[in-house]
């Protein structure tokens, strides 16, 4: 059972991850990034088809993760300079149509089928009680630890992350003070492509890895999101290698395998309904 | 409307309903006319995605899930209970979809529409997956679903489901006139607006979506008595964001939007594979399209009827205007209560937000059928007391409405209780005519003295003209209005006259003088035009830092020093 | 003229016109106070010329260039500094880091610390968490920093006691002396007229009244009667 569970170390770390650049992205531009994964599958995507051509594989990483930073900003550019002043619907809205609009051309430049991968970061790196941990899961987990870490740091330290956090609080006395709010807000979006593309690029090798099924991680990234209500990192985290053990769990048992994807939607129900247990409604509008 | 509009808007709508259902399917080769059935049904799913968020605003990104569940329920039937008529079937999925969205609409209840896009877009995924392990139920067997009787055929079935649609686009239509469809759009707009004219915010929502549930289980069965055979492709996450975002771009609240979502579903594909373009361009154009009309802040069908809208009331303004109806004597107003027991007595009422104390324990009462004015500087907390005793932020205190506490109570329920307020900001749904605010504010009853009066003190000579038409002055007085025709035992406004010139305000003072005794209400008056205060108010209390600091006739208490202190600053009052 | 000058400035708010044809003049080196009841329009005012909200009509001249239809961080940049109504530190950061944010150097923060020594020991405190007296303090020492050549102040003295209040204004008047054009909104006229030039009074969008602050402090029925209204002058 434990090993079970360990096997879905690597998609934890990942859901952590990428849950992690949604909460960024949601505390500091206000948007749900619904095209994080399309982009970062976009980026890996690049990023196989140079590998494809013979570059060697770290290098082709990096043009991916650029390609993912560069998607990311146009997206970005596009959100800060029409919908700058709308509400967070509407900005979920256009980030799902970029979400399907970025699928459509991921299919159209790389088809629907999945693709061959380097076998990079391969093998056992532990034996826990009998149970085996492998590479890719430690680097992942450590990865979003370090995501995680590194924008605590980012925020708190950083002139930028001061002035990322003012234009987050108030965007209009940033931009009153000269803080070059809209620049920043697409620097944002650039950072949570080239992340998004760096662990896509990791753990696509441990699951299918045909471009929808990349997209589509933002699903229970989603939900470590929502576990961390969109504003703890360390809940975050800690939300994503939770779904992903459980789903570990969950596969190991042939009856209820097929129905590993339930499981983030349970957990997000019962989140929402453990976390709204006083009523009250959107007094803000 | 004039005559011409009145006779040639339905008769162009018979002759394109003859022209689509009776005559076109006889011109279709049969891949066609399969097409077009596709159309339909794809038209009432894209239907269901409108109506919970082009009226509703709420963002639903699982419309294919509950059609599977409509399918799925289709084909129970077929397998377990064939006998049973078509007809029956599908209210029986629209039933059980409207139960299950309910259910999936709890997490909607008290979150913004973004958690929600989140939840649901993961019950499309878990959905799916499910589908694609369980199956629809008869499928290894390969069970058919039947189709109604008598309608067995490719064109016969088109127009059985034309008439479903119809009928559906006819009920969404109703119910968009009356107070279901202006409760959804008040909660869209605002939803602390929804509350304060009395309506359950949570109730509505999830009506919102059961109803949407509902509709897309009846295009789901519709699929199902199409194909036949049912296969979990084609309820994919993916399909239901397509679905999603041809919705945002055609405007699918109305039934002509939806039924260009439908035919784009089911042609473009058709087109761009004739045209030898792959397919997925198909969803490139849809989720720019969607993009634009998220910037443009309307779908094309939208746009079409504001402009359709627009063109009405400029030729309406054109012509002469009728003579104003004669108005029928006043109905027998509700008797102002003599006796000297307050309508609307607070104790102690006190407001914290963290270290800020707004309130520091305020002691008003007003007495029945007087206007009772709320000053003072800026930063006293006018409004936190309005929201304090109307139930809009958390208080402690005591608040008595005609003797009886208020205590525990939310804001919906005082407003329905006869604790009417308005807001410093427009919060009046654009959408709706003045008669379908105030029928919604009135809660159902609304005779037409009142909304005669409405009218005449609004300056409006049509009860249909849209909120949005009015100028910001109007706006204003008819949520005054709204807030009176209710009723309610208290009206409480929050700085009515802001914004207006010197005349409106003038006219606006006689009109609030007036409400205690054409209306029977008592009136608060939280304002900071003295001209008005003056003009309308029997009594005024003035706030100073949170605590009332004088109390009394306005001549009087304005006069004081320690007000005009309070004002103007030290020297001032003393020089 | 160096400084601000307003010509014929129209605005509005969600859809209801609130200035009607503004004209203000705030030279440089003085202070101008503005005056009047809620609602008159002064700090839509104020909005306008920071470009919080754009204006429907009119110019807006900071020494003699027209700003009417630059963005609100060209306006920053070109020396134009806004202390909103209602303290608007960021809660969140620091002391510190509001100083820091927007981007002026150690130096500016240390000449801001000169100017107001309170902040000394609080520089690590959640700016959230400060008195009333000391977030105002925050807000004028990150306006100060940018060393501006307009200073739009808005009801500075609300909700601050009248001690922290006659702390504060000193520095104003210190501000013009040095060159800055100032424009004070302020509810309260006596302590605003008392560190002022010159004074207009705005009522409904438009002016009603203007001159010397020294004259106008004297003529107390006037400013009653346009705060309180008229039934109140005799």
């Amino acid at each position: 059972m434990l090993q079970s569970s360990l096997a879905g170390l690597t998609s934890g770390g990942a859901y952590a991850a990428l849950g992690v650049c949604l909460v960024l992205m949601y505390r500091m531009v206000g948007v749900v990034n619904f095209a994080l994964t399309a982009t970062g599958a976009f980026g890996t995507y690049v990023a196989l088809v140079l590998w494809g051509h013979g570059v060697p594989y770290v290098a082709a990483a990096l043009v991916g993760a650029a390609a993912g930073a560069a998607i990311s900003a146009l997206l970005g550019a596009v959100m800060a300079t029409w919908f700058y002043d709308v509400g967070p619907e509407v900005h979920a809205s256009v980030a799902i149509a970029m979400m399907i609009g970025l699928l459509a051309l991921g299919f159209q430049a790389f088809g629907h089928g999945p693709r061959s991968l380097p076998a990079v970061l391969q093998g056992p790196a532990a034996t826990v009680s009998g149970a085996t941990i492998t590479v890719v899961a430690v680097v992942v987990v450590a990865a979003s630890v370090a995501i995680a870490l590194a924008t605590w740091v980012l925020l708190r330290t950083t002139t930028i992350g001061v002035r990322l956090r003012a234009v987050s609080e108030r965007p209009v006395t940033a931009e009153l003070l000269g803080i070059p709010a809209r620049p920043l807000t697409v620097a944002v979006w650039a950072l949570a492509g080239a992340l998004s593309t760096a662990i896509v690029v990791l753990v696509a090798p441990t699951r299918p890895s045909d471009f929808l099924s990349l997209s589509l991680l933002v699903v229970p990234a989603l939900a470590a999101a929502l576990v961390g209500v969109f504003t703890s990192f360390g809940a975050t985290v800690a939300g994503g290698i939770g779904i992903g053990l459980i789903e570990g769990l969950v596969t190991d048992s042939d009856a209820l395998a097929p129905y590993s994807t339930v499981l983030p939607v349970v957990v997000i129900f019962m989140v929402l309904l453990w976390s709204q247990r006083r009523e009250r409604w959107d007094v803000t509008r | 409307m004039s005559r011409a509009d009145r006779i040639a808007r339905p008769a162009l709508l018979a002759a394109a309903v003859v022209g689509l259902v009776v005559v076109l399917p006889t011109l279709l080769p049969d891949y066609w006319l399969f097409l077009a059935t596709s159309a339909i049904a794809a038209a009432v799913i894209a239907h269901s995605v409108g109506i919970v968020g082009g009226e509703a605003g709420m963002i639903v990104l699982c419309p294919l899930s509950f059609a599977a569940a409509g399918a799925w329920i289709g084909c129970w039937f077929a397998t377990h209970a064939p006998g049973v008529p078509f007809v029956l079937q599908m209210v029986c999925a629209a039933a059980v979809a409207a139960v299950v969205g309910a259910v999936v609409g709890l997490p909607a209840l008290r979150l913004r529409g973004v958690n929600l896009a989140v939840f649901t877009l993961g019950v499309a995924a878990a959905v799916s997956t499910v589908l694609a392990t369980a199956s629809f139920p008869g499928s290894d067997a390969y069970v058919t679903v039947g189709r109604p009787g008598g309608f067995e055929d490719a064109t016969a079935y088109y127009r059985f489901c034309w008439i479903v649609f119809l009928v559906l686009a006819a009920l969404t239509t109703w119910a968009s006139r009356r107070r279901v469809g202006a409760a959804w759009r008040t909660i869209r707009r605002s939803e602390r607006t929804a509350a304060s004219l009395g309506l359950s915010v949570p109730r509505v929502k999830l009506g919102a979506f059961a109803a949407s549930a509902a509709i897309a289980a009846v295009g789901g069965v519709l699929m199902a008595g199409q194909l036949g055979l049912i296969t979990p492709r084609g309820f994919e996450p993916l399909a239901s964001l397509s679905v999603f975002a041809l919705a945002v771009m055609v405007g699918a609240r109305f039934p002509e939007g939806a039924l260009l979502a439908g035919v784009m579903t089911a042609f473009v594909p058709e087109l761009l594979h004739r045209l030898g373009i792959a397919q997925d361009w198909g969803n490139v154009l849809f989720a720019l399209g969607a993009i634009q009309a998220l910037a443009a802040g309307a779908g094309v069908a939208e746009i079409a009827r504001r402009r359709q809208r627009a063109r009405r009331v400029r030729r309406a303004a054109a012509r002469p205007a009728p003579a104003a109806p004669a108005r029928d004597a006043p109905r027998e107003v509700r008797p102002l209560r003599a006796g000297g027991e307050p309508v609307l007595e607070t104790a102690g009422v006190r407001v914290r937000y963290g270290q800020v104390v707004a309130l520091a324990g305020v002691d008003v009462a007003v007495r029945p059928g007087s206007v009772h004015g709320l000053v003072g500087p800026n930063g006293s907390g006018k409004t936190t007391f309005i929201d304090a005793v109307t139930g809009f932020v958390a208080a402690e205190g005591d608040v008595r409405l005609d003797g009886a506490s208020l205590r525990g109570m939310a804001a919906h329920r005082r407003a329905a209780a006869g604790l009417r307020r308005t807001f410093q900001q427009q919060s009046a749904s654009e959408e709706l005519s003045i008669a379908q605010y105030l029928r919604l504010a009135a809660g159902g009853s609304l005779d037409a003295w009142m909304t005669a009066e409405a009218l005449e003190v609004v300056g409006a000579a049509d009860a249909t003209t849209r909120i949005g038409e009015l100028d910001v002055g109007a706006r204003r007085l008819v949520e005054v209005m709204g807030a009176v025709a209710a009723r309610p035992a208290v009206v409480l406004l929050d700085e009515p006259a802001a914004g207006l010139g010197p005349e409106a305000s003038a006219e606006l003072a006689a009109h609030i003088a007036s409400i205690p005794a054409r209306y029977g209400c008592a009136v608060v008056v939280v304002e900071h035009d003295m001209q008005l205060v003056h003009r309308a108010c029997d009594e005024v209390t003035v706030l100073d830092y949170g605590s009332v600091l004088a109390h009394g006739a306005p001549q009087e208490v304005l006069q004081q020093e320690r007000v005009v202190t309070a004002y103007l600053g030290q020297e001032v009052a003393v020089g | 003229m160096s400084g601000l000058a307003i010509e014929e400035l129209y605005a509005s708010r969600a859809g209801g016109l609130v200035l009607r044809g503004c004209s203000v003049e705030a030279p440089a080196g003085r202070v101008t106070v503005l005056l009047g009841a809620n609602g008159a329009g002064k700090t839509t005012l104020l909005e306008t010329v920071s470009g919080v909200i754009p204006a429907d009509r009119g110019r807006i001249l900071v020494d003699g260039e027209d700003i009417a239809h630059a963005s609100r961080r060209r306006r920053a940049r070109l020396g134009v500094a806004h202390v909103e109504q209602g303290r608007t530190v960021f809660r969140h950061l620091t002391v510190a880091e509001n100083l820091r944010a927007a981007g002026h150097g150690a130096r500016a923060v240390a000449a801001a610390l000169e100017t107001f020594p309170e902040l000394e020991p609080r520089m690590g405190t959640r700016a959230g968490d400060l008195s009333g007296g000391e977030q105002q303090m925050v807000v004028l020492a990150r306006a100060l920093a940018g060393e501006p050549r307009v200073l739009l102040v808005d009801e500075m003295s609300l909700g601050l006691a009248p001690i922290v209040v006659q702390r504060l204004l000193p520095i104003l008047r210190a501000a013009a002396d040095g060159g800055m054009a100032v424009l004070l909104v302020e509810q309260f006229a006596p302590l605003a007229l008392s560190i002022g030039d010159r004074a207009y009074v705005l009522g409904r969008g438009a002016v009603v009244l203007d001159g010397e602050a020294s004259s106008l402090a004297g003529k107390t029925d006037v400013l009653r009667g346009a705060y309180l209204g008229e039934a109140t002058v005799a």
